[in-house]
C-alpha cells in the first residue's frame, strides 16, 4: 500500500514530458479529416474552393486504400472512410493533408459536399423506443424457473434513460505517422490505450502496401476514459495512409470541435424493469430486463459493451428468477463505444433506481429493503456464477454507518418541513468484474517480457498504456516489490509494438488485475529460477549471464469457464465491489441541485498503491456523480454538443467533498480499480432526490430543465 | 507580419511573426515551449493557461499584437536549478498530476492566484482554478496542492 511518487510527476510538472502535438519530426505536413455534415444520404459531389494550388494538397478517400476499408473491431462493419454513402453526421470522408495547418483548416471549411439525403435517426428516443432499429445479436440470461407469480407479489415497471457521456480527455485525439519507404515500415505515433489495435487498424488499411506497422506511445497519454480505445485504430489508418501518399510524416490533431462531434461516447440506453416482490419477505422475487443501447450507425465494439450492460444489470441483487435482455439498436449517429464502466453505470443507473422505487412504494427504507436482496454467499449471479464472498454487503453496512444515513433520513425529514429548500440523501451500490468478459483473457493470451542488464536495471515491457492512470508506475511497483528491488532499477518501457510482447489492451479494469498479477508472480518465478535472495548482488556475481531477456504469458483460471452462445458460467474470475451515499441541497427557486457529499466505500482488494488508487477512486467518482447530475451530449431540437460551453464538465465550483474508503484490502489480489468508481454514483443523486422531494425521475441527468418538468407535472397532477 | 519585443520567464524575446498566430502558437512553434498545452483553442477549458502581466490568461485567445512589450510566464519558468517550486513539490505530494495535461494551466492559474493573494481562502482557490478542466482527478489533490502551497509559502516567510 505504499504511495511511491508516480515515476511521471516530475516531468509533467514542469513541463518536459511530450504528449502527442510536442513531437515533431523533418519535413512533417499536417493532415484533418473531412467528414460528413449529413446524417444519412449519397455523397453526390464534392466541391474543392478556388484560388488554392491543389497540388499542395495530399487527399486520400476510400479509392486510395491499398488494404480494406474496415476498421478491425469486435464487429468489423464500419468503414475508415465513407464510400458513395454515408450512414451518420461524422462519418469520414477524406483525410487531407497540407503544410499549413492554418491554411488546411480553412481549406476544409470552404469544402462543400452535396448529398442526396436519406431518412435517417438522430433522436436518442426515436432509435430506442422502436424496435425495427435492431441490429446485431440479441443477447440473453435465461435464469427463469417458470414459477409464475403469487398474486400477492407486487408488480413494479418503469423505464429508465441514460444519455451518452462524452470522456472528455484534455488531450484530443491525435496521430502522427511517418512512412519509411526503404524499410517498408509504417511508424506510428499514436496516443492511445491499446497500441496492438492500432498496428491492426493500420496494416488492415495498408494491405500489401507495407511490410508492417510500428506503433510507439507518446510519452504522456492526456487521459483516454475508454475513448482512446478503438478510435485510435481509424484515426491511424487515414493519418498513415496520408504519409505513404505524400512521402512525408502527417500529423492530425483533432480540434475539440472535431474530437467532440465525431468520436465514440458512452451509449445511451433505455432500460425497462419488470419486477415482482413477496411484501411478506420483502425480497425480489423476480425480475425481467430489457436493456436497450444505441449503439450509432455501426456495430463496431458495441456488442462487448452490451455483453457487461446485461451482466450487470440486476445489479447486486439475489433475485431466483430472472431474464434478461440486451440488444442493439442502430441510428444515424457516430458509433458509441468504450467509456469507463463500459455498460455497467446504464445498467446500475437503472437497477439502483428501480430498487429505490420499489422500497419508496411498499414504504420500505431503502437501506433496510437492499441488504434484505443484497448478494451473500450461497447466491448465484443469473448467470450461474456462484457468489463467494459477503464484500458487496461489507461496502454497504460500512458506507451506511459511515455517512450516518439512518440518522440523516430522520433529521433531513425535519429540516425539508420547515424549509423551502430540500435536503436529501441517497444510496446506491455497484460492482465491476475484472478484466475481459467471459473466455476473453484466454483468448487475449497476453505475454510480458523482462529484461535484466547487467547493472541490474530491470526494463519492463508491456502493450498497456498509461494515460495517467498511474499504470506504469503501479506495475513497476508490483514487480520491484515482489522481490525487494531498489524501485528506481524498476521501469516500464514505452509502449512499441515491435518491442513490446502483446499484453493486450489497456481496458476492462485488467491492467493491475490481470498484468500486474501476472508481474508480482513473473517476479517471483525469475527469483525462483535464478535462486537469488538479492537481485543486485545475482547479477554482479554473474555478470555473464546478463542482459537476458525472461517471457511469461498469463494462464486463466481453469474454473473461468464461461457459455458465451447461452451466457451461463463464470463471467468474470474476480468482482471489485462498492456501496455509496451520497447527500444533496436541492435551491427550490432554481431547481439546482448541489452535492454537498459523497461517501465512498470500495473493495478493490489488495490496494497497489494507496495515493494513486484513492486519486482513481476521486476521479471516477466525480464522472459518476456528473453522469448523474449534468452531463448530457445531446438534445432534441439542438443536437449535439459542440465543446466544453455547451457540454457541461464539472469544475472545481461543483465539487462535492468526496470520501473513499476501501476495505478489504489485506486480500493478496489487487483487483479492477479503473472503472468502479464510475459505475455506481450515478444513481446515488437521483436516490437522494427523491428523499428530498418525494419526487423520481427517471431519466438521467437530474438538470434543472428536468426537475422543473417534473416538478411543474407532479403539481398538475 | 508583426514585429514583437516581449518577456518570456524573464528573457528579452524579439521575433517577427504571422500577426494572425496567437500566443500559444508564438511559445509552442517559434520558442520551442510546448510545456503549455492546447485542449480546444477557444478557451474553455484552460489548458493552454499562462501568466501575462501578472494575470492568468488562455493563450490561445491571444492574438501576436497583444504580447507587445508583456512579461509573459510559462510552466517551464516554476523549477529553478533542477529545484521544484513549493507549488509544484506540493501537487507532488498530494498526487495532484494524473494524465499531466492540465496540469501547467493548473499550476499557472494557482500561480497567478498566490502572486498577487498569499492567504486565499478555499472559495478563492476554487475560482481563481474554476476555468481550467481536470477529467482526472476530480479537482480534490489539486486544490489540497493549492491549500498545502500556501501554507509551506507562509512558513518560509515566518522563518
Amino acid at each position: 500500500m505504499k504511495s511511491i511518487r508516480k515515476i511521471d510527476a516530475i516531468p509533467k510538472l514542469n513541463g518536459s514530458w511530450k504528449f502527442l502535438d510536442d513531437y515533431s519530426y523533418e519535413e512533417m505536413i499536417h493532415g484533418q479529416l473531412l467528414y460528413s455534415t449529413c446524417h444519412h444520404g449519397t455523397i453526390k459531389k464534392i466541391h474543392f474552393p478556388d484560388g488554392y494550388n491543389l497540388s499542395e494538397f495530399t487527399v486520400v478517400s476510400a479509392a486510395n486504400i491499398p488494404g480494406e476499408n474496415i476498421v478491425p473491431e469486435p464487429v468489423c462493419d464500419q468503414p475508415y472512410m465513407a464510400d458513395k454513402e454515408v450512414f451518420h453526421f461524422g462519418q469520414v470522408i477524406m483525410g487531407i493533408a497540407h503544410p499549413n495547418r492554418k491554411l488546411l483548416r480553412e481549406f476544409i471549411r470552404k469544402i462543400k459536399i452535396e448529398y442526396e439525403e436519406l431518412p435517417a435517426i438522430i433522436d436518442i428516443k426515436e432509435c430506442l423506443e422502436n424496435e425495427d432499429n435492431v441490429f446485431g445479436k440479441e443477447l440473453i440470461i435465461d435464469h427463469r424457473t417458470g414459477r409464475k407469480p403469487d398474486p400477492n407479489w407486487i408488480h413494479h415497471h418503469k423505464i429508465y434513460y441514460t444519455p451518452h457521456q462524452e470522456q472528455a480527455y484534455l488531450e484530443p485525439q491525435g496521430m502522427i505517422a511517418v512512412w519509411q519507404p526503404k524499410e517498408k515500415i509504417m511508424f506510428v505515433r499514436a496516443t492511445c490505450q491499446c497500441p496492438f489495435f492500432v498496428k491492426e487498424g493500420v496494416e488492415t488499411i495498408m494491405g500489401s502496401a507495407i511490410k508492417e506497422a510500428v506503433i510507439e506511445t507518446s510519452e504522456g497519454i492526456g487521459g483516454a476514459f475508454g475513448g482512446k480505445e478503438d478510435f485510435p485504430s481509424l484515426l491511424a489508418g487515414i493519418t498513415s495512409l496520408l504519409s505513404y501518399k505524400s512521402g512525408k510524416p502527417v500529423k492530425i490533431v483533432l480540434e475539440r470541435e472535431d474530437d467532440i462531434q465525431i468520436t465514440t461516447k458512452r451509449h445511451p440506453a433505455r432500460i425497462e424493469i419488470e419486477t415482482w416482490t413477496d411484501p411478506e419477505t420483502r425480497k425480489i422475487m423476480k425480475i425481467y430486463i430489457d436493456y436497450r443501447l444505441d449503439a450509432g450507425a455501426y456495430q463496431t465494439l458495441s456488442p462487448v459493451v452490451l455483453a457487461r450492460g446485461v451482466l450487470h444489470a440486476i445489479s447486486g441483487y439475489s433475485i431466483p428468477d430472472a431474464y434478461i435482455r440486451g440488444r442493439l439498436f442502430r441510428s444515424n449517429t457516430p458509433s458509441n463505444g468504450a467509456f469507463r464502466g463500459f455498460g455497467a453505470p446504464q445498467a446500475f443507473a437503472a437497477m439502483e433506481a428501480h430498487v429505490e422505487s420499489i422500497a419508496a412504494d411498499m414504504n420500505i427504507n431503502p437501506y433496510k429493503f437492499r441488504r434484505k436482496n443484497i448478494f451473500r454467499i450461497g447466491n448465484e449471479f443469473p448467470t450461474t456464477q456462484p457468489i463467494l464472498e459477503n464484500n458487496l454487503s461489507d461496502c454497504l453496512e460500512r458506507v451506511i454507518e459511515k455517512s450516518n444515513y439512518l440518522q440523516k433520513l430522520e433529521e433531513f425529514k425535519e429540516w425539508n418541513k420547515t424549509h423551502k429548500d430540500k435536503k436529501g440523501i441517497g444510496i446506491s451500490i455497484g460492482y465491476h468484474g475484472g478484466g475481459y468478459t467471459g473466455n476473453g483473457e484466454k483468448v487475449l493470451n497476453s505475454e510480458v517480457k523482462v529484461v535484466i542488464e547487467k547493472d541490474a536495471t530491470v526494463k519492463i515491457y508491456v502493450a498497456n498504456t498509461d494515460m495517467g492512470q498511474g499504470a506504469h508506475t503501479t506495475l513497476a511497483q508490483m514487480f520491484f516489490e515482489a522481490i525487494d528491488h531498489p524501485r528506481e532499477k524498476c521501469l516500464v518501457q514505452l509502449p512499441n509494438t515491435s518491442k513490446t510482447p502483446n499484453s493486450g489492451p489497456t481496458v476492462a479494469s485488467r491492467t493491475i488485475y490481470i498484468i500486474g498479477n501476472l508481474l508480482r508472480r513473473f517476479a517471483l518465478k525469475i527469483k525462483d529460477e535464478l535462486g537469488f535472495e538479492n537481485l543486485d548482488d545475482y547479477v554482479s556475481s554473474n555478470q555473464n549471464e546478463f542482459p537476458r531477456e525472461f517471457r511469461m504469458k498469463f494462464v486463466q483460471d481453469p474454473s473461468v469457464v464461461f457459455d458465451e452462445e447461452n451466457y451461463v458460467g463464470v463471467a468474470y474470475k474476480d468482482y471489485s465491489w462498492a456501496a455509496c451515499v451520497t447527500e444533496i441541497y436541492f435551491h427550490a427557486d432554481t431547481y439546482q441541485i448541489e452535492l454537498t457529499k459523497s461517501w465512498n466505500v470500495i473493495d478493490i482488494g489488495k490496494v497497489v498503491n494507496q495515493k494513486i488508487a484513492v486519486g482513481q477512486a476521486e476521479g471516477g467518482i466525480l464522472q459518476g456523480l456528473a453522469y448523474g447530475l449534468c452531463e448530457f451530449f445531446y438534445k432534441a431540437g439542438y443536437g449535439r454538443m459542440h465543446g466544453f460551453s455547451d457540454y457541461a464538465l464539472p469544475t472545481t465550483m461543483d465539487l462535492p467533498e468526496i470520501d473513499v474508503e476501501f476495505i478489504h484490502t489485506d486480500s493478496p489480489i489487487a483487483k479492477g480499480l479503473g472503472e468502479i468508481p464510475m459505475d455506481f454514483p450515478a444513481p446515488s443523486v437521483r436516490n437522494a432526490f427523491h428523499n428530498a422531494t418525494g419526487i423520481f425521475i427517471d431519466e438521467y441527468p437530474l438538470v434543472p430543465e428536468r426537475i422543473f418538468k417534473s416538478l411543474t407535472a407532479d403539481e398538475r397532477r | 507580419m508583426i514585429n514583437l519585443n516581449f518577456n518570456v520567464n524573464g528573457k528579452d524575446v524579439k521575433l517577427t511573426v504571422d500577426d494572425s498566430l496567437r500566443l500559444l502558437d508564438i511559445l509552442r512553434d517559434e520558442l520551442g515551449l510546448t510545456g503549455t498545452k492546447e485542449g480546444c483553442a477557444i478557451g474553455e477549458c484552460g489548458a493552454c493557461t499562462v501568466i501575462m502581466n501578472g494575470e492568468a490568461v488562455n493563450s490561445c485567445m491571444i492574438l501576436a499584437e497583444q504580447v507587445q512589450n508583456a512579461k509573459v510566464e510559462t510552466v517551464e519558468n516554476l523549477e529553478k536549478n533542477e529545484v521544484l517550486s513549493k507549488l509544484q513539490d506540493a501537487f507532488l505530494d498530494n498526487g495532484a498530476i494524473q494524465c499531466g495535461f492540465c496540469t501547467p494551466g493548473m499550476l499557472m492559474s494557482a500561480k497567478a492566484l498566490l502572486d498577487k493573494n498569499q492567504n486565499p481562502s478555499e472559495e478563492e482557490i476554487k475560482t481563481a482554478l474554476e476555468g481550467n478542466l481536470c477529467r482526472c482527478t476530480g479537482y480534490i489533490p489539486i486544490l489540497n496542492s493549492v491549500k498545502d502551497a500556501v501554507e509551506k509559502i507562509n512558513l518560509a516567510k515566518g522563518s
